[in-house]
């Protein structure tokens, strides 16, 4: 009997436990109260403040600028209203039938994309020729030096790329523009004008400074490649040519149209180069022809060509944008550590590193040497001790009509330098901490859609040329709108477009430093107590220190190399570095603007090692992107 | 602290995906230890989570107390910050740039004690656990294991009213892992802490728990002692995770498929008539024993004839593979076995070791009874 009853007791226990277990539901919430507990989570903290504030000024700096010009397009601009019959503002198809139909259109449009394309696909195939062979060198074979020239090669990439039109007029400037001749010209050899202005020179220039783009998208695919897929190929009997041909291209080609993509997207936008080698024979681009349409104040036919470029800008980086994606597949292919193996150029080893060689020296030492040179001698080409000084650095009273010292005693020089620590250090201050806030924000925050949109549009300023950022800009402050007064001729308008054409970097710098710190370090403040101010000051900005100090540096380096923004929005009391040595090219000052240019070159070639060695990166990953 | 109670707490990552975790009621009491134990991606980090605020709900509520901590229907959030728990990250989560010092300083800062506390406070848990030597280090200057032992001291500095520890000694080696569970047994007793601790090594839990919660696919299976867990799984997926080797099942109504498992259909059939709907029987290996002759097997008990096919020595016990025509078995013995491959033997089982299923795999709770009853007329 006892057993029964300890039987019935384990059964009644038994029952309870699982009635225990099986609670009664709590109700399944109402649609209103789960928005309101969402609502309360993501505004708990400053970060979706922080997000939608940030959103809301990228969109008055990004996307309005951007409309704006847009509008411009087929808005009747002020002046017109008699001709065309309408009040200013009244939609118009007017300047788009101006530039793409009326007559003008050949100069001011066709003539133009038609050079910048052919001009694009000169310099495209010309480095991807050279670029994937010294690629393949570099990372492959057994060439001397071969480290030595992996960082060396890069170098054009450092420098501003008219640095390099400036060596080319110095040595080739013929006698059909004024100022000092060339040096050809004056050892009496004297260059037709299809070498020393125009397509030639504008797409062998942009070639070279393009290459470094081939050498690492084409370099660090090849250094991926897994050697062991070449060698399967090989023991299945295939000759060296067929596994380059077979296997090789097909998985570079990935790396390779992405290069030729960012190539063409940069030559697009390419205003320099341009500037000081087509001018002299009427050879435009589509960036000189906008910036002619805006220096001659025709407003909607610039907002028509700049449209154009971004679109074409657009298109481009979204065909790249696919190409990555495809990239993607293949990367699984070669894991990382393979194998990897260096070919052994045997007999080809000394001529591959004469190549290497040649293409350093004509890329870099040539030009750089040239600039310099230029700059201690008084009359060109002349290679005898009295036609070497030192005057046009740091002379006085020279006879000239202005710029009566030398570039570093002239106070012009200084105040330029000084606008250009400031606009562009102040530039790159903001947009590196927005960066890092950013990325804050689209990692953090609850609201997905804030994430997208801001990630979104800090980068659409990389889809559109500087030029024609640039014109938007004007486009939108030249004139007074709503509170904003007029800020044509100010810094501040230089500091607010710095800022926007800077946040595509600074934003993916913030985006992957965060990324990589991950959530725990600051849950575990969060769990040991601390609110959001006391994690950001303690916690996330001195772990980010490094990146933020990157996230700074970068866009310095591009913003004092940077002209096209300046070109268009700065005036005579704003100028800078840049500008301002463009002045004096137009002044034929030639010493004088060659020696500012090397100036800048050493700013950016220095600050860019400053940059890798703090980061202890290598270029190749930002370029990637 | 007081009771921690969750109720219908549910957690969705996103829009189209399954529930991390569904509908999830769970208690844990003052003082307990109480491991969460399933499978990989069944909810255990989730849940972890979200008591201790760092992910949001999608449904349900967490009071503390009668203190409502966090409800959607309620709109109410304590952020983690103000929940006054103790989480120490499987990745450890030591902050980089600040010492190992500086690191168990952390939260008493916050609170802004007074100096000497703090560091008499800090002193205390840094001897506690050994890392007094190392104050002066980076994290990244130490072992995973030292490492591990500051992400513990960090949280046990505050002392918080419970300590959530998530799989913090799977990236140890054996031996460090014996030490660090003693640690955390010692530590539990002496600083009375209610602790939560995820893992899904089964022995780590049954060891370590006062009480064992066992999910599966974000779902709570199981929740009781140690020995419930064990002795009376509430469903086949309990029976099956905690066990090794794993429990033996026989699956009824498939005629045909397994000699043994008929055998045993017929062993129902003809004892216990009145259990119906038996959709599957366990028998736990360490249950099981075995003869050579079939006058040795145990009255009333289960049994089969079958061939021994593997004898593998576990240190200490042995595992016997058996094998009928078709089906094979796990056996534990903790004597030396006298037989050897190839050998027929009987295995045997009380009636009231078998674990009863229905066909949906719940525990027929009314069999435990008359199996037991049974096993003494
Ligand atoms: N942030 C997230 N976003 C989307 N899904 C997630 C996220 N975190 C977890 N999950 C999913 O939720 C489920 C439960 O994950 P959880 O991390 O809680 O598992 P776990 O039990 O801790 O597993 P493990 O033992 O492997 O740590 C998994 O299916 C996982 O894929
Ligand atoms: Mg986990």
């Amino acid at each position: 009997m006892l057993w029964l009853r300890g039987n019935i007791m384990a059964l009644l226990s038994e029952t309870a436990k699982v009635e225990g277990l099986v609670r009664k539901p709590v109700a399944t919430p109402s649609a209103w109260q789960v928005w309101r507990y969402r609502l309360k989570v993501a505004l708990r903290e400053p970060t979706t403040l922080v997000g939608v504030l940030t959103a809301l000024i990228f969109t008055y700096l990004i996307v309005v600028p951007i409309i704006s010009i847009v509008l411009d397009a087929v808005r009747v601009q002020f002046g017109h209203e008699r001709r065309l019959g309408k009040d200013v503002g009244d939609l118009t198809l007017y300047y788009i039938d101006r530039a793409f139909f009326s007559p003008v259109a050949h100069d001011l449009f066709w003539r133009p994309l038609f050079n910048t394309l052919t001009v694009a696909l000169g310099a495209i195939s010309l480095s991807l020729v050279i670029g994937t062979v010294l690629a393949w060198l570099i990372s492959r074979t057994d060439m001397f030096g071969r480290r030595w020239f992996a960082t060396a090669l890069i170098v054009p990439y450092m420098l501003p790329a008219w640095t390099f039109a400036l060596a080319w007029t110095t040595l080739f400037k013929n006698r059909t523009i004024g100022g000092q001749p060339g040096w050809f010209e004056a050892m009496g050899l004297t260059p037709p004008d299809w070498v020393a202005y125009g397509r030639f020179p504008i797409t062998i220039i942009l070639a070279l400074h393009y290459t470094p783009f081939v050498i690492l998208l084409f370099g660090s695919a090849l250094r991926r490649f897994d050697s062991q897929l070449e060698d399967s190929a090989r023991i299945l009997g295939a000759h060296r040519y067929q596994v380059a041909i077979q296997i090789i291209m097909p998985l570079m080609r990935p790396a390779l149209l992405s290069s030729m993509v960012l190539i063409f997207a940069k030559c697009l936008g390419e205003f320099g180069v341009p500037y000081v080698l087509g001018l002299p024979v009427k050879f435009e681009v589509l960036s000189t022809s906008l910036f002619r349409s805006i220096a001659s104040r025709q407003t909607g036919v610039a907002g028509v060509v700049a449209a154009s470029i971004m679109l074409i800008g657009i298109i481009t980086l979204m065909i790249d944008a696919r190409l990555v994606r495809e990239a993607r597949r293949f990367v699984t292919i070669g894991s990382k550590g393979s194998m990897n193996r260096q070919s052994r150029l045997g007999k080809m080893r000394l001529p591959a590193t004469g190549f290497a060689a040649t293409v350093f020296i004509l890329s870099v030492g040539l030009p750089l040497l040239t600039l310099a040179l230029s700059t201690v001698m008084k009359m060109p080409a002349k290679f005898t001790l009295d036609n070497f000084t030192l005057d046009y650095w740091i002379g006085t009273d020279l006879h000239t009509v202005a710029l009566q010292t030398g570039i570093l005693l002239s106070p012009e020089l200084w105040a330029a330098a000084k606008n250009t620590m400031m606009i562009v250090g102040l530039a790159s201050l903001v947009s590196g901490v927005l960066g890092l806030l950013v990325g804050y924000v689209v990692i953090r925050t609850p609201v997905r859609a804030l994430s997208v949109y801001l990630r979104q549009v800090t980068f659409l300023p990389y889809l559109v040329p500087g030029i024609a950022f640039a014109a938007a800009y004007l486009s939108l402050f030249a004139v007074p709108r709503g509170p904003m007064p007029a800020l044509y001729g100010t810094v501040t308008i230089l500091i607010l477009a710095l800022i926007a054409d800077q946040m595509p970097y600074a934003s993916r710098a913030g985006i992957s430093a965060m990324t990589q710190l991950g959530k725990d370090p600051e849950e575990a403040a969060q769990i040991a107590g601390a609110g959001w101010f006391r994690r950001m000051i303690s916690i996330v900005i001195p772990i980010q220190k490094g990146s933020l100090v990157t996230g700074v540096l970068l866009p310095f380096i591009s913003g004092i190399k940077g002209l096209s923004l300046f070109v268009i929005l700065a005036v005579p009391s704003t100028d800078v570095l840049t500008t301002y040595s463009l002045r004096l090219v137009d002044y034929h000052y030639t010493q004088a603007a060659n020696a500012v240019v090397l100036i800048i070159a050493a700013i950016a070639y220095f600050g860019t090692l400053l940059a890798q060695k703090l980061t202890r990166t290598n270029l190749a990953e930002g370029l990637g992107s | 602290m007081p009771t921690i109670n969750l109720r219908g707490a549910q957690k969705n990552y996103g829009v189209n995906s399954a529930n991390a975790v569904s509908d999830l009621d769970l208690e844990i009491r003052d003082g307990e230890f109480m491991c969460l134990l399933g499978p990989s991606g069944c909810g255990k980090t989730t849940t972890l989570r979200m008591i201790a605020g760092l992910e949001n709900l999608s449904g349900g509520e967490i009071r503390v107390g009668d203190r409502v901590i966090d409800s959607v229907a309620d709109g109410i959030f304590i952020p983690p910050e103000r929940r006054e728990m103790g989480l120490v990250f499987q990745s450890y989560a030591l902050w980089p740039h600040l010492t190992i010092e500086r690191n168990t300083d952390f939260g008493l800062r916050l609170r802004k004690l007074p100096k000497a506390e703090r560091e008499a406070r800090v002193e205390r848990v840094m001897q506690a656990l050994d890392i007094a030597k190392y104050r002066d280090r980076y994290p990244s200057q130490l072992s995973g294991g030292q490492q591990q032992r500051v992400a513990l001291a960090r949280m046990l500095a505050v002392n918080p009213g419970v300590l959530l520890l998530d799989e913090p000694l799977s990236n140890l080696d054996a031996r460090l892992r014996l030490e660090m569970r003693a640690e955390l047994k010692r530590l539990h007793k002496e600083f009375k802490t209610t602790i939560v601790f995820v893992t899904h090594d089964q022995w780590e839990a049954m060891t370590l728990a006062t009480t064992i919660a066992v999910m599966n696919e974000g779902t709570l299976q199981q929740m009781g002692t140690p020995n419930d867990i064990y002795d009376r799984p509430a469903n086949r997926f309990v029976a099956e995770f905690v066990g090794s080797p794993p429990i033996n099942i026989l699956t009824f109504g498939k005629p045909g498929a397994s000699d043994i498992a008929d055998k045993a259909e017929a062993y129902f059939a003809a004892r216990y008539p009145q259990l119906r709907g038996i959709g599957s029987i366990g028998m736990r290996p360490e249950a099981m024993g075995y003869a050579a002759k079939l006058e040795d097997v145990p009255q009333g008990s289960f049994s089969g004839e079958m061939t021994v096919t593997g004898v593998l020595p576990t240190g200490g016990s042995w595992i016997l593979e058996l094998r009928s025509e078709n089906h094979t078995l796990f056996l534990t013995t903790h004597a030396l076995p006298r037989v050897d491959s190839g050998d027929r033997v009987f295995f045997h089982v009380p009636a009231e070791a078998l674990h009863v299923f229905d066909a949906d795999g719940q525990r027929i709770t009314e069999a435990d009874a008359l199996l037991r009853s049974s096993t003494y007329n």
